[in-house]
């Protein structure tokens, strides 16, 4: 065999500065990953149930906050047009789109209305009780020992409570009204992902490399807020989305039993218990508020499950 | 095994070089593990190491499963807390130190770990990880990119793969990655914890020269954690063996792998594959298997698989002396060094 | 290929994965053949196909991988997609990976584990199986094999559970046993315990072994032939000790320079090789090592070198020295650019 040329790796020598940057950059090039922007027009694309609900809830989010631009009536206000010579609900027509309601107010603007508080409801009771799920899960998961009992007992206590009772008791306590709706939603709800925050902060903490950051010496805050929370957050965002349709639908209960929403203003829970009652004589009444409800909270928990895809692969990061 | 002799046998080996950085002394780590509803057992996985790394010197720390080599290094950067026994680092004691004290001796004692692809934040760009380090070491945020820069040059990586994350480079990147940032806080001690063996062969070899480089430049040292005793021959200038807790073989790495004293030393050296050796008569395996170190054979714990295991064996415990060949074995059978059995 | 007949002979193999760019190949244009009772070594790094190439052979490429290319033949007869695989494989083809508790049921007793097999591929009744299990575990060194029987594979220690795989695999009298990195994730004494052991067995039971491993002393240690891999082709192949001391190609060359030895000259530095192997599938024409390495010319950046013959040493079944470069046999090759 012929003699390894001079200064080849084969003599041991350490490869010139200048040829491990050609190497590394060629290889660095070659693990360019998809951003998460452009993974998620992909996945979109592929996936059209995926993409109506995406839709669906972006229509939403918008309907509510341009309500008062887009509802043809006030909502409030009876109209004296707006019942029939006997005064009987109108049906659906030129004037009122989706017909009136027994006090004369316009169902679709009530509809419109109704979205905004739904949509209001669900996204500050979502967000309060992530608020208290991931203090509570974090300090839990972080701290251990006796901290964690404390709270997991405390969590296990709220959990045991079917959501639904646990918020008409707390309703039954405050009294009705929206503001009182959202915080009780919020109390029965955080338990879940403080449960799911405990859990990965468990795991979590065990992964090398926030071992490595203790070694460094960093502290205990700074290792929450650099090295943990970021790991949580596609966890947030998924129970997020999933918590406004569970919020939506116990607002919509709560105001359905008469002890949510107080009226005059619109929800759809009211008016589908009011629609109830007038079922035979103007159907219009329970079918808008129950088509809205229903299409409201499967497109938020189809939406959920394909961001549950799109980051939960995200959450590990490591590629091999 | 608190046998003040052996302790001292080892310290003496150390103050003819040079006075050590490190001085373990009789450590011990038990762990406690709950068995069922009502028994714990108590788990040594450290029962009385002693050793002493000088300045700009490396010492191979080699070992089989359960033979605690991982929990002394986790013991030292204080993963763990140690049960018993002493830590002195540049003579100062640090094996009690909490809080503020606990912080300042973190930063002198760094640790290169296995996995290269569990050890970086992987939603953390290089630049922000190896700067958590800087931070450490208190260099304000303005000079930060800077000495980013030079650590990434100081380990061979281009400058381009500041602004990337882990999860697009390859192992041995991010094991470079590991080293810049351990030495962002400019340590005294690195331990590297099987460093090189999550890596691809070919890598190895880089990252192993890198290692050697850094400490010619910059005179750290080392406790070279790894089960490979090829890897260990060429990093280490004195290797440590361990079997179940404890050590039963300390002295010059030339002098143990020419000739080892221990017959769980011979025994290592016999199995591991050689390329060099091809062809060659292939000795028995060594029979059964490292015991659980929950419950570890009475006496010396080694006596179940020895060649050369006697009655005293199965009932005492070796002490750690220096032997005819020079270096330090915990054995009863092995001669021992004139001096120390006239 | 020779006078003996071959147990296993792949040509051409090619097995491609859907690639954003490239042709998404991790096994390209793989050829060899393995005699009967013959012990034949795969060594590569990561990316290298080694694995890959094995699970091939078993047609057990995983989703969405396939064979784009190539044939396998056992005994001369293809194994084609539609060969019905519980004929063959298992009982005259077995595998054993590195890690046991995936090829081991961990909710299922060891014992029940073993008579599984003898049962259905040897139609033995439930005594006659429980006995034969016995026996199997008595003759892979397990120590209480009775009792051993009535336990799960999760309580047993790494070494052991690769000694039940082994029992499992040669239950059947396979022909061929695939042994895919099975020492890697155990501790060195108990790795040459169970390479003590599966070479007393295969020998005893007379099958071929192909062996992969990214560790050199193993494969050198153990087989008679050696086929290095590189980013999916083989680079060079021949008799152990020819590969070992007399290496032809490049990598080889590096590879070997680069292992740090317990024996023998202490260097200062380890010959390292710049760069990192390439990954999976993507890779421009020409030779997949020119990037790194340092006698690569044009023509190696532009056309792929075929296997050329070194020496013509016959020493057994497929025993040329063989090495895919274009260097090979060009004396001047380092002199001109």
């Amino acid at each position: 065999m012929t003699a390894p040329p001079e200064g080849s790796f084969l003599s041991g020598q350490l490869p010139a500065a200048a040829e491990e940057p050609a190497a590394a950059a060629e290889l660095a090039a070659a693990y360019e990953e998809p951003g998460l922007g452009r993974r998620a027009l992909t996945s979109l694309r592929r996936d059209p149930v995926a993409l109506i609900s995406v839709l669906a809830v972006v229509v939403l989010a918008l309907v509510a906050v341009f309500a008062p631009l887009l509802a043809p009536h006030n909502p409030l206000q009876a109209y004296p047009n707006g019942l029939s010579a006997d005064g009987a609900p109108i049906a659906p027509g030129s004037q009122f789109l989706l017909g009136t309601d027994p006090n004369g107010r316009d169902v679709l603007s009530r509809l419109i209305y109704g979205a905004q508080v739904s949509l209001l409801v669900g996204v500050v009771a979502t967000s309060l009780a992530s608020i208290i799920g991931v203090l509570v899960g974090g300090i839990a998961g972080y701290a251990g020992g006796i901290v964690d009992s404390v709270l997991m007992r405390i969590t296990d206590v709220v959990l045991s409570f079917p959501i639904l009772l646990f918020c008409i008791a707390l309703i039954a306590i405050t009294g009705p009204s929206t503001r009182n709706v959202m915080l009780v939603i919020a109390f029965g709800y955080w338990t879940y992902l403080a449960r799911i925050v405990r859990g990965l902060v468990l795991s979590l903490k065990e992964r090398e490399f926030v071992i490595a950051a203790r070694t460094l010496g960093i502290g205990h805050s700074a290792i929450l807020r650099r090295h943990i929370l970021p790991h949580l957050v596609p966890a947030i965002i998924v129970y997020s989305t999933l918590g406004v349709a569970t919020s939506i639908l116990i607002e919509a209960s709560l105001s359905y039993l008469g002890i949510g929403v107080p009226l005059p203003q619109a929800s759809w829970g009211q008016m589908i218990s009011q629609g109830q009652q007038y079922f035979q004589s103007a159907p219009w009444l329970l079918i808008a508020p129950g088509v809205a409800l229903i299409v409201t909270v499967l497109a938020f928990n189809l939406a959920g499950d394909w961001l549950t895809d799109l980051l939960d692969p995200e959450t590990t990061g490591a590629r091999r | 095994m608190t046998d003040p002799a052996h302790v001292q046998s080892i310290a003496t080996e150390q103050t003819a070089a040079a006075p050590p950085v490190v001085d373990v002394r009789d450590l011990r780590v038990h762990f406690k593990v709950h068995r069922g509803l009502l028994g714990s057992q108590l788990v040594k996985a450290v029962d009385g190491v002693s050793f002493a790394i000088a300045a700009g010197e490396t010492l191979g720390l080699a070992g089989e499963s359960g033979s605690g080599k991982s929990t002394v290094a986790r013991t030292l950067v204080r993963i763990n807390r140690p049960t018993d026994g002493s830590v002195l680092l540049a003579g100062a004691e640090t094996a009690r130190l909490s809080g503020q004290d606990l912080r300042a001796y973190r930063r002198r004692m760094q640790m290169v770990y296995q996995d290269p692809y569990d050890s970086l934040d992987p939603k953390m760009t290089i630049k922000d990880a190896i700067g958590e380090g800087l931070s450490v070491r208190g260099v304000p945020r303005a000079r930060r990119k800077s000495e980013v820069e030079e650590l990434l040059a100081r380990v061979n990586l281009p400058v381009a793969l500041a602004g990337r994350y882990p999860g697009q480079l390859s192992g041995g990147q991010r094991q470079r990655v590991s080293i810049a940032r351990a030495l962002a806080v400019s340590p005294e001690v690195i331990i590297c914890d099987e460093a090189v063996a999550a890596l691809d062969v070919s890598i190895r070899a880089q990252v192993l020269n890198l290692l050697k480089d850094i400490q010619a430049d910059a005179g750290v040292s080392y406790l070279f954690i790894s089960h490979d005793l090829s890897t260990l021959r060429f990093m280490a200038d004195r290797i440590a063996i361990m079997y179940v807790g404890r050590l039963v073989e300390y002295g010059a790495a030339e002098q143990v792998f020419s000739q080892p004293a221990h017959p769980y030393t011979q025994a290592l050296m016999a199995a591991v594959p050689d390329i060099a050796n091809l062809g060659g008569p292939r000795p028995a395996p060594l029979p059964g298997e490292p015991p659980n170190p929950a419950s570890p054979p009475p006496g010396c714990a080694f006596h179940p698989r020895c060649p050369l295991a006697v009655d005293l064996c199965r009932t005492v415990a070796p002490p750690l002396v220096r032997k005819a060949t020079g270096q330090l074995a915990a054995c009863h059978v092995v001669p021992d060094a004139p001096e120390v059995t006239p | 290929m020779d006078l003996v007949a071959d147990v296993i002979t792949v040509e051409h193999l090619t097995v491609a994965f859907p690639a954003r760019e490239g042709t998404g190949e991790v096994v390209r244009d793989v050829s060899l053949a393995i005699g009967a009772g013959e012990r034949v070594g795969l060594v590569g790094e990561s990316g290298s196909g080694k694995s890959l190439t094995a699970r091939a052979i078993m047609r057990l490429i995983p989703q969405p991988g396939r064979v784009t290319d190539g044939t396998v033949c056992f005994d001369g007869a293809e194994l084609g997609a539609k060969s019905a695989p519980t004929k063959w494989r298992g009982t005259k083809i077995a595998m054993i990976t590195q890690d046991p508790l995936s090829s081991l049921n961990p909710l299922v007793k060891i014992g029940t584990q073993i008579t599984e097999m003898l049962r259905y591929h040897r139609g033995l009744r439930r005594a006659e199986a429980t006995a034969k299990a016995e026996e199997l575990l008595r003759s892979v060194g397990i120590p209480d094999p009775r009792r051993t029987m009535t336990r799960y594979p999760a309580v047993l220690s790494g070494g052991m559970r690769q000694r039940v795989a082994l029992a499992i695999a040669i239950s059947c009298e396979p022909r061929l046993l695939i042994a895919d990195e099975p020492t890697t994730a155990l501790d060195v004494t108990v790795q040459a315990q169970v390479l003590t052991l599966l070479e007393r067995m295969t020998a005893e039971h007379g099958s071929a072994v192909l062996l992969i491993s990214h560790d050199l002393g193993v494969v050198g240690n153990f087989c008679d032939r050696l086929l290095v891999m590189y980013a999916g082709r083989i680079v060079e192949s021949g008799p152990t000790a020819a590969v070992i001391s007399d290496p032809a190609h490049p990598y080889t060359r590096a590879l070997i320079a680069s292992i740090p030895s317990l024996r023998g000259e202490l260097p200062d530095r380890l010959a390292s090789i710049p760069g990192s192997p390439p990954h999976g599938g993507a890779q421009a024409a020409g030779c997949a090592f020119a990037p790194r390495c340092p006698m690569a010319r044009e023509v190696c950046r532009q056309t792929d070198p075929a296997l050329l013959k070194i020496s013509d040493l016959r020493t057994g079944p497929g025993d040329s020295h063989q090495a895919a470069c274009h260097a090979l046999g060009d004396e001047n090759w380092n002199q001109a650019a």
